[in-house]
C-alpha cells in the first residue's frame, strides 16, 4: 500500500468505522417505520457479520489454545520449555463432528452418541446444581413473623456501630420485620396455593388464596415486564449515544 | 366531543412518538443531569465488599456481555475496570455466554487505559494486572471445571509477557502466579446479558463470594440470590452502573458520601477521582425521561379511551 492511501486510511478510518455503523444502526431502526428493503439488507449484513465473526472467535479464543495448541505441542522460548504434542485430543474432533449428523436422515443416530454423553454429564451436575439454585432461597422462605423486641418499630440505623451492636441488631426481629415477612410469607403461601391443581379447592378460604395468589403473579408479571421496558429504553439510548455522542460529536466535530 | 377527542388522543401518530422518544433520549446527552436517587443495597454491598478486598488480589471477572447490550452491561463493565484499577487489584477475565466478548472486553479495556494514560494515570496493563482467558462454548463444563479445578480449566492458556516477549503460561503471570483453585480468588464477578448467572450461582456457590451484574430484564429474577444470600452483591442495568459511580465519587458510610441504613459497612471513595462518572451517569437521565414519556402516553391513552367510551355512553 503505499503510503498516501495508508495516510487516508489512519486519518479516516475511525470515521468510516463509526459512519457504517450509523449505517447500520438507521438501518436497523428504519423498521420502526415500515418492513423495508433498507431494513433487510442491513439485518442480513448484521447476521453474515456476527456468524463469520464468531466463527473467527470461537477459533482464536477457544479452539487454538484448548484444543489445537495441545495436540500439536509448542516449541522451546526463550522463556518456556518445549511442550510435547498430545495427539490423543485429535479423537476429539470426529467425536465433535458426529453431532453434524443430525442433518442427515439416514444417518442421524451418529449424533446421539455425543448428544448423549453430553446430556449424561448434565444430569448428573443437575442434582447440586439444582439444590445449589433453589436450595438457599427455600431456606430462606422460612422468615420468622414474630417480633422478638419492641423497643423500636423499625430496624434501628447500623452505621457507625461496632460489629457486636451491629450483631444485637441483627438477632432481634423489630415489629416492622415481622409485618414483612408476614407479608412475604403469606404472598409465598398464596402463590404456591394457586399451583395445586391436584385437588378442586372449594372453601372460601383457600378460594381467597388462590385469588390473591393470581394477583401477586400479576403483579411480579408487571414488574418483569416494566424492567423489559427499561432495558429496552437503555439499549435505545445506547444507540443515540453512539450516533449523537461518539459519530456527531466526537466524530465529525471532533469535540471531546 | 368527548368521543371524538378520545378517539383522536387513541390514534395519536406513532412516527410523532418515535421522534419525541429519540429526541428526549439523545437531547440530555449533550447536556448531562444529575439525579437523585440512593443506590440500590445491592450495588451497596457490591461496592462494600469489592472495596474491603485486600490490595494485589485477584478476582474472577467472567465479561458475558458483547455490544447487543452495551447501553446496560458496559456501564457496569467499566465501573468495575476502574475500580480495580484504583484498588491495584488483579483479573482474570473469561467468557462462557459468547464468542465475541472477550474482544469486546479487551476493546473496553483499551479505552479505559487510553483516557488514564491521558489523565497521567498508569494503564491497567495485560498481563500484569489482568489476563484474558478466551471463551468457553459449554457453561455449565466450564464453570463446573472452574470449581473443581481451576488450574486445569485454564490450562494451556497463553498470553504474551510484555517483559520477554514470548506466549506464556497465563498461570506464570502476576495475576494467576499464587491462584490454585477457585476459593484463592477473593470474589467472582459475572456480568452477564445471559442465564450464565444461573449457572454460575449453581457452579460456583459457596466456593467463594459470588457478585452477579446483570442487564435491567434480568433484575427481578436475580434479586432473588441476593436476598437469599447467595450473592454478596447485585447490580441491575445502568442503575447499577449509575450506583457504583456514585459510590465511587462519593464513597459509602463515610463523611460526606452515601448513607445507607441496611449495609452497616464503610468504603471511601476512590483515591483518584478523574473521570470516574461514566456512562452510568450520562445514561441515567435519559432513562427517566423515557420512562416518564411511557407513563405520560398510557395516561393519554387510557384518559382517551375512557372519554371515547363516555361519548358513546351518552349516545
Amino acid at each position: 500500500m503505499n503510503p498516501g492511501m495508508q495516510d487516508f486510511l489512519n486519518a479516516w478510518y475511525p470515521l468510516i468505522k463509526l459512519s457504517a455503523g450509523v449505517f447500520g444502526t438507521v438501518g436497523l431502526y428504519s423498521v420502526l417505520y415500515k418492513e423495508n428493503k433498507f431494513y433487510r439488507f442491513v439485518e442480513h449484513l448484521y447476521l453474515g457479520l456476527a456468524g463469520g465473526y464468531s466463527m473467527i472467535a470461537l477459533w482464536t479464543e477457544t479452539l487454538d489454545d484448548t484444543w489445537y495448541s495441545k495436540m500439536v505441542g509448542k516449541a522451546a522460548t526463550h522463556a518456556d520449555a518445549a511442550v510435547p504434542g498430545m495427539w490423543a485430543y485429535a479423537i476429539l474432533l470426529p467425536i465433535g463432528a458426529m453431532g453434524y449428523f443430525v442433518f442427515s436422515k439416514k444417518h442421524n443416530w451418529i449424533a446421539k452418541i455425543p448428544i448423549g454423553i453430553i446430556l449424561g454429564l448434565y444430569a448428573g451436575q443437575q442434582v447440586q446444581a439444582w439444590w445449589n439454585h433453589y436450595g438457599p432461597q427455600i431456606n430462606k422462605c422460612m422468615q420468622p413473623i414474630f417480633p422478638t423486641t419492641l423497643a423500636s418499630f423499625t430496624v434501628p440505623s447500623k452505621v457507625g456501630l461496632s460489629p457486636a451492636q451491629v450483631t444485637a441488631i441483627n438477632q432481634n426481629i423489630y415489629p416492622s420485620q415481622a409485618l414483612s415477612n408476614l407479608i412475604f410469607v403469606a404472598t409465598i403461601l398464596c402463590v404456591l396455593s394457586y399451583f395445586l391443581f391436584s385437588f378442586e379447592l372449594k372453601s372460601k378460604f383457600f378460594k381467597g388464596m388462590t385469588r390473591t395468589g393470581r394477583l401477586a403473579l400479576m403483579i411480579g408479571f408487571g414488574a418483569i415486564f416494566g424492567s423489559t421496558v427499561l432495558m429496552r429504553f437503555t439499549l435505545l439510548i445506547d444507540r443515540m449515544y453512539f450516533i449523537c455522542i461518539e459519530w456527531f460529536k466526537q466524530g465529525i466535530l471532533h469535540m471531546r | 366531543m368527548a368521543k371524538i377527542i378520545g378517539d383522536k388522543l387513541q390514534s395519536l401518530p406513532k412516527y410523532w412518538l418515535f421522534a419525541i422518544l429519540f429526541l428526549v433520549t439523545s437531547i440530555p446527552l449533550f447536556h448531562p443531569l444529575s439525579v437523585p436517587t440512593p443506590p440500590d443495597d445491592g450495588s451497596a454491598d457490591l461496592y462494600a465488599h469489592l472495596m474491603q478486598v485486600p490490595a494485589g488480589s485477584t478476582i474472577l471477572l467472567a465479561s458475558d456481555w458483547t455490544n447487543s447490550t452495551r447501553g446496560d452491561s458496559k456501564g457496569q463493565f467499566v465501573a468495575i475496570i476502574k475500580i480495580l484499577a484504583d484498588r491495584k487489584l488483579k483479573a482474570a477475565i473469561y467468557s462462557t455466554a459468547d464468542a465475541q466478548a472477550p474482544r469486546v472486553a479487551r476493546d473496553t479495556i483499551a479505552e479505559i487505559n487510553a483516557v488514564r494514560v491521558k489523565n497521567g494515570q498508569p494503564p491497567y496493563s495485560q498481563w500484569n494486572d489482568w489476563v484474558s482467558l478466551g471463551f468457553y462454548p459449554s457453561a455449565e463444563g466450564q464453570l463446573s471445571s472452574i470449581a473443581t479445578d481451576l488450574r486445569k480449566a485454564f490450562a494451556s492458556k497463553t498470553e504474551q509477557n510484555p517483559a520477554t516477549g514470548e506466549q506464556q503460561d497465563v498461570f506464570e503471570s502476576p495475576v494467576l502466579q499464587k491462584i490454585y483453585k477457585l476459593s484463592d480468588c477473593a470474589l467472582s464477578f459475572t456480568i452477564t446479558a445471559s442465564k450464565t448467572s444461573d449457572l454460575t450461582v449453581e457452579r460456583l456457590l459457596h466456593k467463594t463470594p459470588l457478585v452477579l451484574m446483570v442487564t435491567g430484564v434480568m433484575g427481578p429474577q436475580t434479586q432473588n440470590y441476593y436476598y437469599s444470600g447467595q450473592i454478596v452483591g447485585l447490580a441491575i442495568g445502568v442503575k447499577g452502573a449509575y450506583d457504583l459511580e456514585t459510590l465511587m465519587a462519593k464513597g459509602l458510610n463515610v463523611p460526606g458520601g452515601i448513607v445507607s441504613t441496611k449495609i452497616p459497612a464503610s468504603a471511601p471513595p476512590l483515591s483518584n477521582q478523574t473521570d470516574v462518572q461514566s456512562i452510568g451517569t450520562l445514561f441515567y437521565p435519559p432513562l427517566q425521561f423515557a420512562l416518564w414519556l411511557l407513563i405520560i402516553m398510557v395516561v393519554i391513552g387510557n384518559v382517551g379511551m375512557a372519554l371515547s367510551k363516555m361519548g358513546a355512553q351518552s349516545k
